[in-house]
Formats: structure tokens, sequence, C-alpha cells
């Protein structure tokens, strides 16, 4: 094992050409990216956030209508959706590839998985997920936990993913003036709630029962999002509504709003703590009781070490990042830090299998690619690994049974044929001419040996299917 | 060395398979295969097995109605639409069961709510993230392997049990030599070299000619089920498939007999006949389940489609079927027979036709099929279904 290359590969995203010499103390590397804050990324102009009011706005007024005009408009205002998911997953990506803090943006890409919304759910979450990753997650994965649960909790892309801003407290005065409108159930919702507890937080066997779910669920009622212009709270009152469709949030923005009339009145407990009524504050509170509950501890640090470390992460590891994650109130700097120095994570056969996006962020950076332009979404959707997009709020796995099946491989084999062939020169930095396959050596562990060795230097295979195979053999599928 | 010698050898030679283990076929207690077709987006199941028996169905179909003489008749109440036609055979040879007033056990008219209920098995939306494929998987003894013929892995196979996946080539043609040399460099890692030597038998056994972009889609579903019939028709091969076929969302223009959806029942029902022709003497223990996320609006909309419905229509198709009916316990079409004055009533729970066809399929317990769909006790299966 080189520990450079494991730096490189296994915390970072990928190593470039030469960075294995140029980096000579793998762990002081990674350490140093901890230190400072995280950069923000850069802002797309399609995903200002008055460009998404205005793609939202125009989908809420395109409306229900059948008839032709009302179809087309909804199709425009769909794509204007699309369209700044497609600029914010190029943003994003080519943060990915073009970082030279590899290791943070692994976090933020890990934390926004852990914390995941879906594009494929809802229409509305397309246009609002990169703005999720880049305004709730990104500035917090060296801050504290509980305050990037929070932060998720009240952005509008988790509101409407797991359907918190239309749940309505059954005993709150929204509830008593509403009825069943719109064909569509009113009342609790618990899908949020529960995936807080289970996939967020304490982790499914973390000792919560359904009564907590129904009551956190409660505490949580009136945490909504306004500026969508359909609000339920609006929907409860028809002349209102009606003004509502057309009419702009106060600052034409959409963000989150508390609604008090929504909210479940009265005392809730959740997880044997009494939460009297207290409107907003009580989710804040409950949230951050859940954060510091030990069993997300332990949850969390299960995940990150099998993250970093290996599928089956090692127990020790687990007891020590779980220890630090109590110890220091869930400050992820820390929590970063640790695994830095976790002996496990430069064993031998402490090594994981590349996601897809892993796998494409890798080879791009393998080529120092300046940007990723938004023809990597469909590859990355028939790898399977389609940029916020999981189908289930789970997330996406990063396990070797989850993504080296089969056909995954073959995939790859086709896909890296397929970049090999198309490089050319003006794709490459610092304006190489050609290309020696050799130099993907330097980017991945191949022990002395090994065939690629051999393959690579066989001048009778020509250049671009020598520069596939390393993409596509085995050494270039681990991290 | 070509890639066939390649994957020849490295059977021969012994070397440990992960996806395709040689099972001696006498071995396999059961021996059944199962594919489940998803028609994602809500089908019509009144535009596919038409009531045309049933008192109001002219009044409320209007200008959707078939005529008599467009059907093919199936019973006193129910015909096949035109493109189902080819069905007809399945129904002469007590190898058809349609379903109709069928929905999963959950009400939403979310194609995300729908088929995450439909995928996963259980009563609700959330709550489980695996498939109902995969505790199938894990459930059931004897051989078993899952594999996913779509361009994605759907819900239902997703969980803990491995399953393989095969969709078509659209990311770029590769040389039988690139893969070889490729196979030297898998030869040295222990844990992907079986998963690469599946692939090349799955490359191998499914060829790539119909395949390549996009050929899939035009194509209807023919191409995906012929590949499913090459995969499934080994010996000692994956034995439990899903399929998807989307494009059902049928809110505008859907038209009658030669219409839009009626061309897409023609290109289902073209594609599982040639399932059937191509899975050879396999097809005599293979079963085919057919459903959907909900049904559509009994009613034609305003733009000459129907809206998201609730309960709809669904196929078992295979010799392992009693004989051939339609089952449902109609609700009828009047007025007041209808479920929230709009849509088909549900009277028949999707868990009960699939505890019903693996059970049949598998040899499997009503208590194994329990538990491949947790909280459904009491939800009986339709054993009496198949034979």
């Amino acid at each position: 094992m080189n520990p450079t290359l494991r730096a490189l590969n296994g915390f970072g995203l990928g190593a470039r050409p030469g960075e294995r010499r140029r980096v000579t103390d793998a762990k002081g590397w990674l350490h140093a990216q901890l230190h400072g804050d995280v950069s923000l990324s850069v802002t797309p102009p399609e995903g200002s956030s008055s460009a998404i009011a205005e793609a939202v706005h125009a989908f809420r007024m395109a409306g229900q209508g059948d008839d032709q005009e009302r179809r087309e408009a909804r199709q425009r205002a769909r794509r204007a959706l699309v369209g700044i998911a497609a600029a914010e997953s190029s943003a994003a990506l080519t943060e990915r590839v073009t970082t030279e803090r590899p290791f943070v943006e692994r976090l933020v890409a890990f934390w926004s998985n852990h914390l995941c919304v879906s594009m494929g759910a809802k229409v509305l979450v397309a246009p609002l997920a990169g703005s999720y990753e880049r305004e709730a997650i990104r500035p917090r994965v060296l801050g504290r936990f509980e305050d990037m649960v929070l932060a998720s909790a009240k952005h509008p892309a988790m509101l409407v993913y797991l359907d918190n801003f239309q749940s309505i407290g059954p005993a709150s005065r929204g509830a008593a003036l509403g009825g069943r409108g719109q064909g569509q159930r009113r009342g609790l919702n618990e899908n949020y709630a529960r995936e807080l507890l289970e996939l967020h937080t304490l982790g499914v066997d973390g000792g919560y029962t359904q009564q907590d779910v129904q009551e956190l669920a409660k505490v949580l009622t009136g945490w909504t999002v306004g500026g969508i212009g359909r609000a339920p709270g609006q929907q409860m009152a028809p002349k209102r509504a009606r003004q509502s469709r057309t009419g702009r949030p106060d600052n034409g923005h959409i963000g989150f709003a508390f609604q008090e009339a929504l909210h479940e009145p009265g005392a809730k407990t959740v997880l044997g703590a009494r939460y009297g009524e207290a409107g907003l504050e009580e989710g804040e509170r409950a949230i951050r009781a859940l954060a510091r509950h030990p069993s997300t501890a332990r949850f969390v640090a299960t995940k990150l070490v099998a993250h970093f470390v290996s599928d089956a992460p090692p127990a020790a590891a687990v007891d020590r990042i779980a220890r630090v994650f109590r110890d220091t109130q869930g400050d992820l700097r820390a929590v970063s830090a640790a695994l830095v120095d976790l002996p496990e994570a430069w064993s031998e056969s402490a090594r994981k299998f590349r996601t897809p996006q892993d796998w494409l962020v890798a080879v791009l950076r393998a080529f120092e690619a300046a940007e990723v332009s938004d023809r990597a979404m469909p590859l990355l959707r028939q790898l399977r690994h389609p940029l916020w997009s999981p189908q289930a709020p789970k997330g996406f796995g990063d396990t070797t049974q989850e993504w080296a099946d089969p056909d995954s491989l073959l995939n790859r084999a086709e896909l890296a044929r397929t970049i090999a062939r198309r490089l050319r020169p003006s794709t490459l930095a610092q304006g190489a001419q050609r290309i020696d396959p050799r130099m993907l050596l330097d980017v991945v562990d191949v022990p002395a040996g090994d065939p690629l060795h051999a393959l690579l230097a066989d001048g009778s295979i020509a250049a671009d299917e020598r520069i596939a195979l390393a993409l596509a053999g085995p050494a270039f599928q681990w991290r | 060395m070509n890639r066939r010698n390649f994957v020849r050898t490295m059977c021969l030679g012994g070397i440990a398979t992960f996806g395709f283990p040689i099972v001696n076929f006498a071995q396999t207690k059961g021996g059944g295969r199962f594919v489940f077709v998803l028609l994602r987006g809500g089908f019509d199941g009144l535009a596919a097995v038409v009531p045309y028996g049933d008192p109001a169905y002219r009044s409320l179909r209007g200008a959707f109605a078939f005529d008599d003489s467009e059907l093919v008749a199936l019973t006193e109440t129910f015909g096949l639409a035109p493109g189902l036609a080819p069905l007809r055979e399945l129904w002469q040879k007590d190898e058809l069961v349609a379903l109709h007033a069928m929905a999963i056990p959950y009400r939403t008219r979310s194609h995300f709510d729908g088929q995450a209920i439909l995928e996963t098995g259980i009563d609700k939306p959330a709550g489980s993230s695996d498939g109902w494929l995969n505790r199938l998987l894990q459930v059931m003894t004897g051989h078993r392997s899952g594999i996913a013929i779509a361009s994605g892995m759907p819900r239902s196979l997703t969980g803990p049990y491995e399953v393989q996946t095969w969709s078509p080539t659209q990311l770029g043609a590769v040389s039988d030599a690139y893969l070889d040399r490729l196979g030297t460099l898998y030869r040295t890692d222990k844990v992907l070299y079986g998963h690469f030597e599946s692939a090349m038998q799955q490359k191998d056994l499914v060829g790539e000619e119909p395949m390549a972009g996009g050929g899939a889609r035009r194509g209807g579903i023919t191409p995906l089920m012929q590949a499913a019939a090459k995969i499934l028709r080994q010996d000692g091969g994956p034995n439990i498939a899903a399929v998807e076929f989307s494009g059902w969302d049928t809110h505008a223009n859907q038209g009658v007999a030669g219409g839009a959806l009626d061309r897409l029942l023609g290109q289902l029902a073209e594609g599982l006949m040639a399932f059937r022709t191509d899975m050879g003497a396999a097809w005599a223990d293979t079963t085919v389940v057919v459903m959907t996320e909900f049904g559509r609006t009994a009613r034609p909309n305003g733009t000459r489609g129907t809206d998201h419905g609730t309960a709809g229509a669904g196929f078992i198709i295979g010799p392992k079927v009693a004989k051939s009916t339609v089952h449902s316990d109609w609700p009828g079409l009047g007025d007041r027979a209808l479920f929230e004055a709009r849509d088909l009533k549900p009277t028949l729970d999707t868990r009960a036709v699939l505890k019903g066809a693996i059970a049949a399929a598998f040899d499997l317990t009503p208590a194994q099929t329990d538990r491949v769909f947790p909280g459904s006790s009491a939800v009986r299966g339709t054993y009496e279904l198949m034979g």
C-alpha cells in the first residue's frame, strides 16, 4: 500500500499525474485540507435564488389545465427547472474534478448523500438540489453535525422531498379550517420525521418507536416552504389560495417558513424528552437532541468508517470515531481529522470500490479536466449513479456489493473505451500533444508484476486502447 | 484467444464464478423461473382488459369505448383491447390470467409512492428500502439468482441479496481483443474476477445486435424481453428477473383502436409473445406477472386521455396458471361503484396475486410468501389461480 496514493484516492477524489511525488506527507496533506472554512462553491447563474424562484413560479403558474397553451407552458417551465438542475450538477462535479481540497469535497459528497434529497422523486426537488448541497451541506461539513441536520431540515429541498412542507398538525387551527382539499390527504405526514430518525440521526436500530416518529412529526408541523405559491395554509383558505397562485412570496425567494397555524399545539414527547409548546423552537431543540443522541454518534461513525476504511468497518475504528463525535458534540472537523488518524485507514485491507461517481471523477482528475459539462449527467445515469437522484431516502450505497456487479464492470469497460477514444490534445491540460498511457501508473496503486505494466508498455496496442485498459482495469476501480 | 474461448477456459478451469454457478438442472428443486414486468406510469386497465359487458361501460368511457367487434372476447364481460390480440393464443392454451380491479394496498395517485409500494411490497410508501424480489431471493431456498433487465437497478430488486444487472449497451462499442486484455487484468483481482467473468458470459449469451443506442425504446419491450429470454433460459443461470416498460402515463391523446395506448399495448403483447417463443423448452416452468403502480380515471379527461386513478388491470402468464380466466371481484362501473366517484374501485390486492404466483413458481409455503411481503399475513394469496 502506497500511503500517498491512499490519501489521494481513498480520502481524496483521485490522484492527478505527478501528485504522488509532490505530496510527501500523506496525513499532513489531508490534515492541512481541514484548516480554514470550506470554500463556497460558485453559484451558477441558473442557480441563483431569484432564478430558481422565477422558474418555480412559472411552473406553478402553468397550472394543471389541459389545453394546448397550458401544456406547452408547463413543458417550458419543466425545461427551465431541469436546466437549473443541469447547471448545478455541472458546477458541483466541476468542483469535485478541479478542487485542491479533494478530501473536503469527498466530505461534501458524503454528507450530501447522508442527508440526501432526490431530484427523481418530485419535480420541485430538481431546481433545489444544487442549492441544497451548496447552502445546507457544504458550509457545515467542518462544522457541527447538528447545525448541518438543522440546515437540512429547513431547506426547501428537504421539506419538499420528504413531504414535511405539507404536514399539518391534526389539532392545529389549519386542520380545523381545512378538511380535504384537492383530493389530498390533509394531516400529519410522518415521512420526514421517520427518515430523520432512521437515516439521518439515530439509525434504524437506534432505539426509537413508532410513537416517537409520530410525536416528532407533530413537533415538526408548521415547518414548511414559503414562496412556492401553494403552501398548505394557503390551500386551506380558498380565497387566499387563488391569490397566492399569482403572487410572489414577500421577498421573491423560496425558503423556509414556519406557519404557526399548521403547528400541532400542546406538549409532545420524543425519546422520553418532553417538549412543551414552543412553536418553531420545539423542532430546533428536538433536532439538536437527536443529533447529540449516543445512537447517532455510533450510526454516523459506522457509516463514516465504512466509507473511508472498509465495507466491513472495524469495530475499534468505529468506537474511536464515535467517541470523538460524542466528546466534541459532533464537531465534524475533529471527526474528519480522527478519520485520517485511524491506523485502520492505512492498512493493506483498507480499500473501497469506487462508486460510478467516484470512478468518473477520478478519470477526469487523472486527465486534469478543467470542467465537467452537463453531458456527464446522462453518463452517470447510465452508470446508475445520477447526481442527487437516489431511488430512496437512504441515499446511494458505497459498497463493493452494490456497485461491482457484472453489468457495471462492462459499462465501465465500454465508457472507458469511449472516453479514451475521444481524448484530444485540446482537452488536456498544459497543451499536451499526446498522452503516454504509462502516466496512469502514476495515479493508481499497481503492484510490480501486475500485467498492466506490460500492457501499457505494449506499443502494438493503440495508445487510446491502452489508456482505456488502465481506466477499466481492476486497479482503477479501487480507492 | 477470443472471448468465447476465454470464458470457456475459465469455466473449465473450475475457478469460482459468482454469477452463473453451474447447477445440474435435475438437482434444482422446483426449477421455476419468474419475471416481473413493471409498466411504469400507470397503465389504463380499462383500455386493456375491456369490461365491454358492463352496463355502464359505454356511457362512462364515451369516445373511448371500443366496438365489440374490435375486441378479443374473453368472457361475456371482458375482452382484450385490439393491441393485445396476440395474447389470444395464451388464452386458448390456458396460460393467461387477466386480473382486474387490482391495486396496491395504499391509496395514492403519486407515481413515486405507487411504484415504491408496488416494488417494496409493503403497504405504505416509506419504511422499506428493500424490494420484494430481493426479499424473495432471501426467503426462498435452492437455486436462485436475480437479474434486472433495465437501465437502472429497479427498487424491486434492491437489497442485501446480490443480484445481477443487464442493460442494453449504450456506452460504446468494444472489441473482443480489448475485453480479452481486460480479462487478463481482472484475473489478478480475487474480488472482481468472477463479476467480470459473468459480464463476459452475459454479453456472449445476449449478444449486442438489436440493442445499441436506444433501439430498446424504439422497438418497445421486445428487445428487452428477448434479452431476458436468452439469460433466463439457461439452466443454472438467473431465474428471477425484473423488466421495466415505461410510457404508460397517458394524460392526453391515448386514442382508441390504433391509437397511442393501443400501439403500446401491441408492443407489450409482442414482447411477451417473443419472450415465450425465445424461452423454448424453459417456458414450461416460467411465470410472468405484469403490473403497474395504479390504474387511471374511469372517465376520459378533457385532453382525450386519463388521469392518475386507483385500481387497474394486470396479467399472470405462463403454463403454471391453473386455467385461463379473468380474475376479478368486479365492482362495476356505475357512478356509485366508482372509488371516490372517479376511479375503478380496488377489490384485489397486488400482493395477493404476487404471493400466489411466486408460491407456484418456486414451491413456497404461505409462511414464506408472508415473509416476502411483510405485514401481509391477512392478505390471502390467490393460490387457486395457479395449477
